[in-house]
């Protein structure tokens, strides 16, 4: 084999590499394209969804005509037209809905973010002060515009399930891996967790918000994922850790190891792909058990707006973006797992088994 | 800084499962000398691995004890650095974190822990490997990691136990060498587990024979070095081949059958 037989060598590998790339483009624009064409079919007059699901777009270009009059086809405003429209202020939810997002109060309109922390932690405003408390209906006109928009529910329902997802994943992996150094914390933890993983944590969800109340969607949404996320994180490194060989253990303990550089050098890095795989499913449960919290009753977050929806169809006629909302959910999901992806094949490299975990 | 191992009434039961009772070490008594090539010779399950386990203070003793001049082994330690049968070099780190992890762990401080580790990495023939993961290196490679690492925590004691059992004939010999070149240079105490007495005769200064838990023959080899195919073919060799054999309870005629 002579050195430009390897260079077509390499070249034939970068050929097939760009092949699979190319390839998996494909079939996400396939995937995409199915999902809408499902999405107009439903939309349909003769489907009997027609009522529920608003067609993704309008009718529009130069067979305007043709798609609405011969095929029935894109009647009305497209359901992401209109999310998109009411992405930064809703008119629809101005005029029909006093309580938009009645944890904001015009003492604090120019101060976005402390709008947002409050209605994270559930805190109302009552009069000038920053209280937990009773929400109290704020007329409208009283508040920012963006208060009625469909973004800023959106904004905090990802803030919470992030922020949920995050303490989870901190809690879990520290008492997960510090029950390998302590086993007490393992025989104190291992029944807890046992006893709440074996109820389906989709059960479960209703009565925390119970227990919890929905005024307090700090308690109920974050309070809900992080625990999820902690017990998930438990089990995970708990797993992850005890699929390392013992031999490895051993070796690094005749090689002199102490706690701290075995943790560092072995748990810490052998643990990473299998807690990784675990933090994407945690994350995926997460998503799904944030927003249905916030259907429960929840006055704030994404959640929420399929609520405000759900109104509008049965009683105004109102387009309803539902879909659009899971579309955005979807997306969102996407492109959160697909930086997960990137960062877990970084942290995985050393192993095909773990890049293969992570897929 | 070297030291006599000393091995003192070492017992080591087992009870297993069923109840049965199981005498893995039985009143073991042995003193090694520093810088000795010690080869741990005996049929599977007789208490070979064991014996090593309790050096390297993975495994305690039910009665007796091991001590390194006089010090009492009472747990693992860098002192004692063992290469396993099995592979255990880590397969998130890269070849060079490899060989420093000991070093890491002693806090060595950065400038020394490199030039340490490119010494043993020379040492081992992996230097242009630095950077590769392990799962990118043969099985012999891989060896080499783990013999690199035992090395450069600076031991005066090393535990080898099978280690190169996995690997095939030409790879084996090749990692004697390599094993033998460190051991001449460094003058390190070194024990090596094995059941193969060709392995033994390449590499012995002492041939310690375990049967069911009992030393029943502490056999000095003296060869000369290096130990080619005419040395083993001596009379010498061939007496204490002879003897291993008689004591591992095979006749030459039961040897010649199987
Ligand atoms: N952890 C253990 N638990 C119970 N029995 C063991 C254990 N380790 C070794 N033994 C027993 O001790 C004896 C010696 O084993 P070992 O030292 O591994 O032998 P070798 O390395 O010579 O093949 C065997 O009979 C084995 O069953
Ligand atoms: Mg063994």
């Amino acid at each position: 084999m002579t050195s430009t037989d390897v260079l077509d060598v390499r070249a034939k590998a970068l050929r097939e590499k760009r092949r699979r790339r190319i390839a998996s483009i494909i079939y996400i624009a396939l995937g995409i394209t199915l999902f809408f064409v499902a999405w107009v079919l439903l939309s349909l007059e003769a489907s009997p969804w027609h009522y529920d699901i608003p067609p993704p777009f309008g009718a529009v270009g130069p067979f305007q005509d043709i798609l609405q009059g011969v095929w029935g086809l894109f009647q009305g405003e497209g359901a992401i037209a209109h999310f998109w429209r009411n992405l930064g202020t809703s008119q629809d939810m101005k005029i029909k809905f006093v309580h938009a997002c009645p944890d904001l109060h015009p003492a604090n309109v120019n101060n976005p973010f402390r709008q947002i922390i409050s209605s994270l932690m559930g805190w109302k405003y009552n009069a000038d002060n920053l209280l937990p408390g009773q929400p109290s209906p704020v007329p409208i006109g009283q508040l920012p515009d963006y208060c009625y928009g469909y973004g800023i529910h959106l904004l905090v329902t990802i803030i919470r399930i992030l922020i949920g997802a995050a303490l989870g994943t901190i809690a879990g992996l520290a008492i997960g891996l510090s029950s390998l150094v302590f086993p007490k914390v393992a025989q104190v933890f291992t029944p807890v967790a046992s006893f709440f993983g074996t109820a389906p944590i989709f059960i479960a969800a209703p009565f925390f918000v119970i227990w919890f109340g929905v005024e307090v969607p700090i308690m109920t949404t974050i309070g809900l994922v992080t625990f999820y996320t902690t017990l998930l994180m438990y089990f995970f490194s708990r797993r992850a850790a005890e699929n390392i060989p013992v031999g490895i253990v051993e070796s690094a303990l005749t090689l002199g190891g102490t706690p701290r550089s075995i943790f560092r050098w072995v748990y810490l890095p052998g643990t990473v792909p299998e807690i990784a795989g675990g933090f994407r499913i945690a994350l995926a449960g997460a998503w799904g058990l944030g927003v249905l919290v916030e259907v429960l009753g929840i006055q704030v977050g994404g959640g929420h707006l399929i609520d405000i929806w759900r109104f509008l169809i049965g009683q105004l006629q109102a387009p309803s973006a539902l879909v659009a909302l899971i579309t955005f959910y979807g997306v969102l999901a996407v492109v959160v797992d697909g930086i997960l992806l990137v960062l877990i094949r970084y942290l995985t490299r050393w192993s095909e088994a773990g890049r293969r975990l992570g897929l | 800084m070297s030291r006599v191992v000393s091995f003192e009434g070492l017992w080591c039961v087992f009870e297993h499962r069923s109840g049965q009772l199981v005498n893995a070490l039985h009143d073991v008594n042995f003193e090694v000398q520093p810088g000795e090539f010690v080869c741990v010779v005996g049929r599977s399950g007789h208490g070979k691995t064991t014996l090593l386990r309790v050096l390297a203070g993975l495994q305690p003793p039910t009665a007796g004890q091991i001590r390194l001049g006089e010090v009492v082994v009472e747990g693992p330690g860098a002192d004692r650095a063992m290469v396993f049968q099995q592979d255990t070099v880590f397969p998130w780190l890269h070849v060079r974190e490899n060989v420093e992890f000991g070093l890491r762990a002693l806090k060595v401080d950065d400038e020394e822990r490199e030039s340490t580790t490119a010494h043993w990495l020379d040492a081992v023939g992996l230097t242009d490997f630095a950077d590769s993961w392990p799962r990118e290196l043969s099985g012999g490679m891989r060896k080499r990691v783990a013999l690199a690492a035992a090395m450069a925590v600076g031991s005066d004691v090393i535990l080898m136990d099978e280690p190169f059992g996995s690997l095939d004939y030409f790879t084996r010999r090749n990692l004697h060498d390599v094993l033998l070149d460190l051991w001449e240079e460094t003058q390190k105490t070194v024990f090596f587990v094995t059941h193969d007495i060709e392995e033994a005769l390449i590499l012995a200064d002492r041939v310690i024979l375990l049967a069911e838990g009992k030393l029943v023959d502490d056999i000095p080899v003296d060869l000369p070095r290096p130990r080619d195919e005419d040395v083993r073919a001596s009379s010498a060799a061939v007496d204490i081949t002879k003897t291993i054999l008689a004591h591992l309870g095979i006749t030459e005629e039961e040897a010649t059958q199987v």
